[in-house]
């Protein structure tokens, strides 16, 4: 016998006085279930969610619906012997995590032994094998079809219900086709051509209160940042200077990246909160920092959207590395007497004083990483 | 300021020295009669048991290692939510990089992702719009491959001069693992690209959404969609579960926790290919899409946090090198700051887009030195040298800085970063 089972078994035994003790109540069960349902699916058009739909569960080797991504501690103690039934479910039940160590089902345990027993008796319902016998030493983990009936068979389409489709696309046929919803709820992305953008609009008006609210704490009251964090408006005519200032303003070739970066990724740390309309005020108001538009009454829209051009669109060239003479000589490289005197130092790392090691916080007096 | 660098020199001389002295106090004094005393007394681990195979199920390396860790750099970044750390690349040898080295890179922390919940999203112009789960990834046809990833900004620092005092620093933006996935080609076979089609988005699952823009060839030509990194699940900060291999190109492309590849006939020019991942020049306009990594190579040993502890007599010279154009033919070294090379010895396999070692075994007579490396690809792309490239792009480039490194080893064997005539 598995280490697991005679784990099981032990710890069934203690369990089984006290259960046995609490008349079951399948529709109490149906209440306690309801701290299983944002996981677990039972009956007519049960499915697999975060956990696998839990059909036919009794007499289930543990971790065998075909389908579901079990945790590897769950196939394991399917393929060591253990197969659901009252009491391993009453342990499992009692505390998921100890009695499946690394199990991914993220669920405290029921600490009521009589919500156990009339969650069992519910579940009973959902299965064609709801065997109360303990757990044999020597019982196979096959499921008998024409086992004990106890409670309510499955229909045919609860059955058909869980049963995948073969697909027919490409070649291997592998994954399935994506429903419009799922493709609307990722697709999010944004062209310069206005491919993507939502239905929708915001004034620069009612972008103001919203910016304060959600950016300024670091993106700064007019886009000028606080501290390290990045600066959104300004640094105009500063591209060819000393430290570029490189903004929505003076460096973003297009609009579209704006508003498409917004929704996705800020603010910082609550991506996805911002309404379709708000990202349109948030983008307008970045507008009006940036003095691409001055009317505060100014509203963006999917309509207008693709007539604000940005003042660096021209900014950007093609790669064209390979054209720098140092690649386009492609010289042999000279081995011997390849410069005249000794070398001398022109510069020390130590003068900048910036080595990390140095436990100097100041900042950066030369580059940055972006 | 003066102050700072004292007690940086200290401290490494204290490093050297104390450890040194001690041991060499030892075998002069009682030692040089009776012997080293690390052979002539039974050791702790000599008599007594060591952990039993159940203490360490996952191993860890010896607690005389525990300096080896990456680093990162607070002023760099506003917040370490959104920063960089580096793979201590001096303390490193061969050219695979252990997992737990990997510098990391992210814009929105360490996404802690349930492989039972990823999907992956194929859409956009193609037949079937395609939804895989990471069981449906790994019934594909897998490979493995060996690839370097390098941050585009890896040496970014140096434009204006020598900056950072460790290739850790300078360089570590680099690492190179061997990846086992499926190729992209299949994954997009399955849904079936439309005719139309030129471009592919990226898209990551983590709070940034990261996104790239990658032309369709590429797609098609050599990407990977992978799940394990030297044989294990890719770590949580590489992309747990899934990421873009796109070997040769910048390390933002690879998107990590990768869940959505979309189909287009342009590009979608998204944040991290305008603000960020654009070269710009001294005449103000910035190259876009310079996804290739160049040719390049850094001495890690000795270099800055690596340095010659020996003294006089014979010296091993190490570095590393790497081409996205593929594999690396030959690296030079130099001793005097450019003037001469000698050809160093490759050694390890050589894989194309991977990272390659070098060696370069030399008699040190003490005197100062300046450390070159220069690599040439199989492409017969060499090198250039930091001022080469200043000269054709000016100074506020960021990206791509592939110049030739310095190290200045002084007679006492102290390293140091510069730059010099
Ligand atoms: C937060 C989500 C979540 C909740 C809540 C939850 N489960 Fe689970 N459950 C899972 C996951 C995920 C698995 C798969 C575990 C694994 O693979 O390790 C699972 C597995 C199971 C299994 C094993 C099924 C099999 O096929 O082997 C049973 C039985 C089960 N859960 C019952 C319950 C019951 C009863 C409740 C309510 C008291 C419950 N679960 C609450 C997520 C959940
Ligand atoms: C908690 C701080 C914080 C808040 C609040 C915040 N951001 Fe950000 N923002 C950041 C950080 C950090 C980045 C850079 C992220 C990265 O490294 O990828 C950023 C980047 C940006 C960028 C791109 C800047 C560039 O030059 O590439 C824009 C635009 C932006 N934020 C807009 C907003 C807007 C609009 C809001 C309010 C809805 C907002 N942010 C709220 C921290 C913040």
């Amino acid at each position: 016998m598995s280490r697991f089972l005679e784990v099981v078994v032990a710890a069934a035994t203690l369990l089984a006085i006290p259960a046995a003790a609490h008349a079951q109540d399948a529709t109490a069960g149906e209440k306690v279930f309801a701290k299983c349902k944002a996981c677990h699916m039972v009956g007519d058009s049960a499915r697999n969610r975060i956990g696998p739909h839990l059909n036919e569960l009794f007499g289930r080797t543990a971790g065998t619906i075909e389908g579901f991504n079990y945790s590897k501690a769950m196939k394991e103690a399917g393929a060591s012997g253990l197969v659901w039934d009252e009491e391993t479910l009453g342990h499992f039940l009692a505390n998921p995590r100890a009695s499946v160590k690394g199990t991914r089902m993220a669920f405290p345990g029921l600490k009521d032994e009589g919500d156990v027993s009339d969650l069992t008796a519910y579940l009973k319902r959902f299965s064609k094998q709801a065997d109360t016998a303990p757990a044999e030493e020597a019982s196979a983990p096959v499921v008998e079809p024409e086992a004990r009936a106890e409670g309510k068979a499955p229909t045919p389409e609860e059955k058909t219900a869980i049963v995948r489709p073969i697909p027919t696309h490409g070649v291997l046929h592998l994954g399935r086709p994506a429903t419009e919803q799922e493709i609307t709820a990722w697709d999010i992305d944004v062209r310069p051509d206005g491919l993507g953008l939502p239905e929708g609009s915001g004034t620069v008006m009612e972008g103001e209160p919203l910016y304060t609210e959600r950016c300024a704490s670091c993106h700064g009251d007019f886009g000028e940042a606080i501290g390290r964090w990045p600066v959104l408006a300004g640094g105009f005519d500063t591209l060819t200077r000393e430290r570029p200032v490189k903004t929505i303003g003076s460096y973003w070739p297009y609009l579209s990246t704006v508003y498409d970066y917004i929704r996705r990724a800020m603010p910082f740390g609550d991506a996805r909160s911002l309404t379709d309309d708000e990202v349109y005020a948030l983008t307008a108001y970045v507008l009006y920092l940036n003095d691409v538009v001055t009317d505060q009454e100014f509203e963006l829209s999917k309509e207008n959207f693709t007539s604000i051009e940005l003042p660096n669109e021209d900014g950007f060239v093609v790669d064209d590395r390979l054209s720098e003479p140092h690649y386009a000589e492609a010289a042999d490289p000279c081995m011997r007497n390849c410069k005249p005197g000794k070398a001398k130092i022109t510069m020390h790392a130590a003068v900048l004083d910036v080595t990390p090691e140095d436990g100097n916080e100041d900042e950066a007096s030369g580059g940055s990483i972006d | 300021m003066t102050e700072m660098k004292s007690s940086r020199r200290s401290f490494l001389k204290g490093g050297l020295t104390a450890g040194a002295a001690a041991a060499a106090a030892a075998v002069s004094g009682r030692a040089m009669a009776e012997g080293d005393p690390a052979i002539t007394e039974v050791q702790d681990w000599n008599r007594y048991l060591g952990d039993g195979v159940d203490a360490r199920p996952y191993g860890h390396p010896s607690q005389y290692e525990s300096h080896v860790v990456r680093q990162d750099v607070p002023w760099l970044t506003a917040d370490p939510i959104s920063s960089v750390n580096f793979t201590p690349l001096h303390e490193l040898d061969g050219i695979i990089t252990p997992n737990g080295l990997c510098f990391e890179r992210h814009h929105a922390g360490i996404a802690d992702i349930d492989p039972a919940q990823h999907r992956l999203m194929i859409n956009g112009l193609v037949e079937t719009p395609l939804v895989f789960t990471m069981g449906d990834l790994m019934r594909f046809p897998r490979e493995n491959h060996v690839y370097f990833l390098e941050c585009a900004a890896n040496s970014g620092m140096e434009w204006r001069g020598a900056q950072l005092n460790g290739c850790q620093y300078t360089h570590g933006m680099v690492h190179c693992v061997m990846y086992t996935g499926v190729r992209l080609k299949h994954l997009l076979r399955e849904a079936g690209v439309k005719e139309s089609a030129k471009w592919l988005l990226a898209e990551g699952a983590d709070a940034s959404a990261m996104t790239r823009s990658l032309p369709l060839e590429k797609g098609l030509e050599d990407c990977l969609v992978a799940w394990k990194m030297n044989g294990e699940a890719l770590r949580p900060e590489q992309g747990y579960p899934l990421r873009l291999v796109l070997p040769g190109w910048e390390g933002n492309m690879w998107v990590k926790w990768l869940r959505r590849i979309e189909v287009g006939d342009k590009p979608w020019h998204q944040r991290e290919e305008t603000s960020k991942y654009t070269d710009l020049l001294a005449n103000g306009k910035a190259r876009r899409f310079t996804w290739v990594m160049d040719v390049k190579s850094v001495i890690t040993s000795p270099s800055p946090q690596a340095p010659i502890t020996h003294g006089k007599g014979r010296a091993v010279l190490t570095g590393l090198a790497w081409s996205g154009n593929g594999a690396i033919s030959r690296v030079d070294v130099s001793l005097d700051g450019g003037r001469n090379w000698t050809t160093a010895r490759l050694d390890g396999p050589s894989f194309s887009k991977a990272l390659h070692r070098f060696y370069h075994e030399f008699d040190w007579d003490g005197s100062e030195l300046f450390l070159q490396s220069r690599a040439i690809d199989e492409k017969g792309f060499v090198q250039p040298t930091k001022n080469e490239l200043r000269a054709a792009r000016g100074e506020n480039s960021i990206y791509h800085n592939n110049g030739i490194q310095t190290w200045h080893v002084a007679k006492d064997g102290a390293v140091e970063n510069v730059e010099i005539s």
